[in-house]
């Protein structure tokens, strides 16, 4: 649906003929196919988010505010978006422009002392750990990986990953927010809104850090952030990671204070205990159930042709099936990777030693095969750099995660019922069978990749069960929507609820538009808060009056109403 | 094959935009992690890798129709490969350099095509060579140099000089010096003179497959009747034709060499002495034909099929073209033998170089976009130290000489090969 001719020509004033277009074959650039990644919806054979009405390049904040006042004196929906992984950041109608925030890509200012950088949208992990690295500091780089954006996650979704542990989520980094509102103001959020400098988003000054992020973020529908502050935290290592190797197989030697390794336990309850250990003695700079996401069964072949330049996936069959790969995954079966980083000598000996102690009190092991040089020079690289989350989808080229137990890891690895099974050994049984029909990839059931410390310092673990497919396959992307509402069933039958495979059902629905009004409204009213989303009802009316952003800012109406 | 056959890499691709970047375990700055020009230029997403898959799938599904500005999208890319190569970290199973060039075979067929492209190929139907002059003068580089011309006289090893070496008057003397050097080493070499012709890469790479066809079979049909074996090249454009398309289009089987491989098996054999000190700072920029894309060619002809369900592979197993068997050791190993030469490296070398702007014809259709990518180089090269920046291919090398000239910069720019001359 196009927009009025005189509001495209305005537009086109704003940013220049060069920033904005309404062709449709670079509109079907900004179309995302709903069978990927981390939409966690559907997956919906060949349906696209909508054709959006024009897309714009804006290249500063007077621009941004600009575009955003004409589109609310046109009532015209805006979706920016920084890097544009997954559906979150693309039009929920046809009549919306899309704002793709690439031109705003510089880093502000790091400040050495203060720790803390700040960026514009388009400001990805990567870059910002490099620059960060290069003063002994370091970022979060959240769990889809170094290539998104830092700005994006910590205004506008969760922001968990490998390093939550040590860093925390990009929502509790966001320390000062500039923010182009949705009607158009311009209001920078916390310490920096009283001209203080950006330390603080909670204050003094305009403190609407949790007014502006919500439950879990502002979703790119309360207008636009062309600014943000982010929390660094210390880097004891080189300034630069010193990376060799053949692609894909990058690899770097670090110092000795760094050190990466795979801990392997004989039991569920073994695994949770060492979670509470390591949370309790403050030790790990990243701990996280990475290359689980490739599955019980192929992980060991995995990390072998990852971190080898001359094999490909044709050679993962054989390798499942050599005894010494097999050896590999049944040492990993119950696992997860950590890094430990000494801010000294006596730091690093003294965290070893304890992580030593903690495997010896929970009869866990480090596992030896990944030790082997090769492959632990890229496990380190890998997690500290997470440079490779795209492996995803490197089975076919779709991807999406089932169940999600989130909470205390108590709550994944044990059973409902005393000498019952344990959950995630209950949700490995079930995947397995739905393996056997054919539409996923055979990884052995448990495809469950999470975080050890889902929140600064620990606390709270989160697995999301990897599920692997063709997206260019009809059988298969039909067959694992299949799987996938057999999940929310089971959830729902297990008193866990659906999972993390209809998590975006409340806004997006099957023909990629935005959820008719009924079905939202149920779904949300039946979440464990749904208050939090009356309120947000009313911060939405408040601050985004023409309603021009869409469903994703969680919502619902008073009862009643 | 056709657009369509690429359908299924289309849908597979996974949006995660490491297209645009040089590999993310690669990126030691904010100034030098871009990786694909086109993008870092242009800026919507429709100029990278994934918007081009965006894009052709548009057009199959025919939501939308090849506009002028698809015609910029499909031709503003440089084909470097930087993101095939970025692709490849992560997905073993995308072609999207293939899948560009596909693009272009489209386009032309559909008559979509730039007039500077059309010009360019008329002139070669005509002339044979990419300089837009006439063939007869081709061989005028080695008036004065005693070498044989093979079409007359047989001789061990064919030196093909290339239509920007053959031509390009700063450059000539390279291709000069290149002879003397190969016959000092006692090399039997030879050259086709006014008979050699454009050897039809960049013809490929502007998506008129049918004239690179005739050109190659025109060329190896020369060869054949000259009894030439073995091929050396001083450009990265000529050395990815020979190497790479002639084996996998025409089935043709000649040995080549870039002549940095040739000139570093001479210094280690002992055959060539560099003994006179060059005293330089200087930095090495991979040509993108001889780094990323110029692995060897392993013939394959196979199929997909998926394994444990869902993994797609193929029977039997495919190469893997992902830029980590290119040529980056042979041009460095030459540039260290030289006294006084000291090499330092920019942050995006080997297969994450960034382009120097000249590929794909972009210095023909779109030169704004070609010396912007230039100059960007020049500032990394600048960013190092270094007084020179050298390269192995005579296309990089005319980008770098205009890109300096532009910005009144003071670095100097050299190929290996003229290094190698003032070292003998």
């Amino acid at each position: 649906m196009a927009i009025p001719k005189e509001a495209y020509q305005a537009l086109e004033d704003i940013v220049g003929e060069a920033n904005i277009s309404n062709d449709p074959a670079v509109l079907d650039c900004y179309r995302y196919p709903l069978t990927h990644t981390a939409i966690h919806l559907g997956p919906y054979y060949r349906v696209y988010t909508p054709r959006g009405a024009a897309v714009l390049l804006p290249g500063s904040t007077e621009e941004v505010q600009a575009i955003v006042r004409l589109c609310n004196k046109y009532k015209i929906r805006f979706k920016p978006s920084s890097t544009f992984w997954s559906a979150w950041g693309f039009p929920l109608e046809d009549d919306t422009i899309q704002l793709d925030m690439r031109r705003m890509d510089k880093i502000i200012e790091i400040d050495e002392k203060n720790m803390y950088a700040v960026v514009e949208p388009h400001v990805i992990g990567a870059i910002l750990q490099a620059e960060a690295m290069k003063l002994g500091l370091n970022t979060h780089i959240h769990g889809p990986g170094s290539s998104c954006s830092c700005l994006a996650s910590a205004t506008s979704l969760g922001g968990l990953g490998p390093d939550t542990l040590y860093m925390g989520h990009h929502s509790e980094n966001l320390i000062g927010a500039e923010w182009v509102m949705a009607d158009g103001d311009v209001l920078k959020v916390g310490a920096a809104g009283s001209g203080l400098g950006w330390f603080c988003c909670d204050g003094p000054g305009p403190s609407l850090k949790g007014l502006v992020r919500g439950m879990i973020g502002a979703n790119g529908s309360m207008g636009v952030f062309t600014k943000a502050a982010i929390k660094l935290y210390p880097w004891p290592g080189p300034a630069t990671l010193p990376v060799t190797g053949k692609p894909p197989a990058y690899k770097a030697v670090l110092p000795d204070n760094i050190r990466a390794y795979t801990l392997g336990f004989p039991s569920w309850k073994a695994w949770a205990d060492s979670c509470y250990l390591l949370w309790d003695n403050m030790i790990g700079y990243v701990a996280h159930r990475q290359f689980n996401m490739f599955g019980r069964d192929l992980k060991g072949a995995m990390v072998k042709i990852l971190s080898d330049p001359t094999r490909t996936l044709y050679d993962i069959v054989e390798l499942a099936e050599d005894p010494e790969t097999r050896k590999l995954n049944d040492a990993m079966m119950r696992d997860y990777q950590i890094v430990l980083a000494g801010m000294t000598p006596a730091d690093i000996d003294w965290q070893d030693k304890a992580l030593d102690v903690i495997l010896k009190q929970t009869g866990g092991w480090k596992v030896q095969g990944m030790m082997q040089p090769d492959l632990y020079d890229w496990s380190l690289l890998y997690m500290i750099r997470l440079g490779h989350k795209n492996l995803n989808l490197v089975y076919g080229g779709g991807y999406d995660g089932a169940f999600g137990l989130g909470g205390t890891p108590d709550f994944g690895t044990s059973a409902a019922e005393e000498g019952g099974i344990p959950r995630v050994e209950e949700v490995t049984a079930f995947k397995r069978e739905w393996e056997k029909k054919g539409n996923i990839v055979a990884s052995g059931g448990d495809g469950m990749m999470g975080g050890i410390g889902g929140m600064g310092g620990g606390g709270h673990g989160l697995w999301e069960n990897f599920t692997h497919f063709d997206p260019h396959d009809k059988a298969s992307t039909e067959g694992t929507l299949e799987f996938f509402n057999a999940c929310s069933q089971f959830g729902i039958e297990k008193g866990w609820g659906p999972g993390m495979e209809k998590m975006n059902d409340y806004a997006r629905w099957t023909d990629g538009y935005t959820t008719p009004k009924d079905i939202h409204d149920r779904i949300l009213s039946a979440a464990a808060q749904p208050e939090a989303f009356r309120y947000q009802r009313k911060i939405k009316e408040t601050f985004n009056p023409n309603d021009l952003g869409d469903a994703y800012y969680r919502t619902l109406d008073d009862p009643g109403k | 094959m056709a657009l369509k056959d690429f359908k299924a890499d289309m849908e597979r691709c996974s949006q995660c935009s490491y297209c645009k970047w040089v590999p993310l375990d690669h990126v030691k700055s904010w100034r030098f992690a871009k990786g694909c020009p086109s993008i870092a230029y242009s800026n919507f997403l429709s100029y990278s890798a994934r918007g081009r898959y965006a894009v052709a799938l548009s057009l199959l599904k025919g939501q939308s129709t090849i506009t002028d500005k698809v015609v910029d999208i499909v031709y503003k890319c440089t084909t470097c490969g930087s993101c095939d190569v970025a692709d490849k970290i992560c997905r073993y199973n995308l072609e999207p350099l293939e899948m560009i060039r596909e693009m272009r075979f489209h386009l032309v067929e559909k008559g979509k095509v730039l007039p500077e492209h059309t010009r360019l190929i008329e002139h070669i139907r005509k002339e044979g060579n990419m300089m837009l002059e006439p063939a007869a003068r081709r061989g005028d580089w080695a008036k004065g140099l005693d070498v044989k011309i093979v079409t007359r006289e047989p001789a061990g090893v064919l030196f093909h000089a290339g239509c920007r070496a053959s031509y390009d008057k700063d450059l000539q003397e390279t291709a000069r010096s290149a002879v003397a050097i190969l016959k000092k080493a006692g090399v039997d070499i030879g050259i086709m003179g006014a008979d050699e012709t454009c050897c039809g890469g960049r013809v490929y790479d502007m998506g008129y497959k049918d004239d690179f066809k005739k050109l190659a079979e025109q060329t190896v049909a020369v060869w054949k009747k000259a009894g030439v074996k073995t091929v050396v090249t001083a450009c990265a454009d000529g050395y990815y034709a020979f190497s790479r398309l002639y084996p996998k289009l025409l089935g043709a089987e000649i040995e080549v060499f870039h002549i940095t491989q040739y000139l570093d098996r001479l210094i280690k054999e002992g055959k060539l002495k560099l003994r006179k000190r060059v005293p330089l700072r200087v930095t090495y920029h991979d040509p993108c034909h001889l780094g990323r894309q110029g692995e060897p060619y392993v013939p394959w002809d196979g199929k997909e099929i998926k394994v444990k369900n869902q993994i797609v592979v193929y029977e039997p197993r495919r190469p893997r073209y992902n830029g980590a068997w290119g040529v980056y050791d042979p041009p460095r190993d030459v540039l260290k033998s030289i006294p006084g030469i000291e090499l330092v490296e920019m942050e995006r070398i080997r297969e994450y170089a960034w382009c120097c702007g000249a590929g794909g014809a972009c210095r023909e259709a779109y030169p704004e976009f070609s010396g912007w990518t230039a100059a960007e180089r020049i500032e990394e090269a600048r960013a190092t130290g270094a007084e020179a920046i050298v390269s192995a291919c005579p296309w990089c090398e005319r980008n770098f000489i205009d890109a300096v000239s532009a910005t009144g910069d003071k670095l100097k720019v050299y190929d290996v090969i003229d290094l190698v001359k003032q070292a003998i």
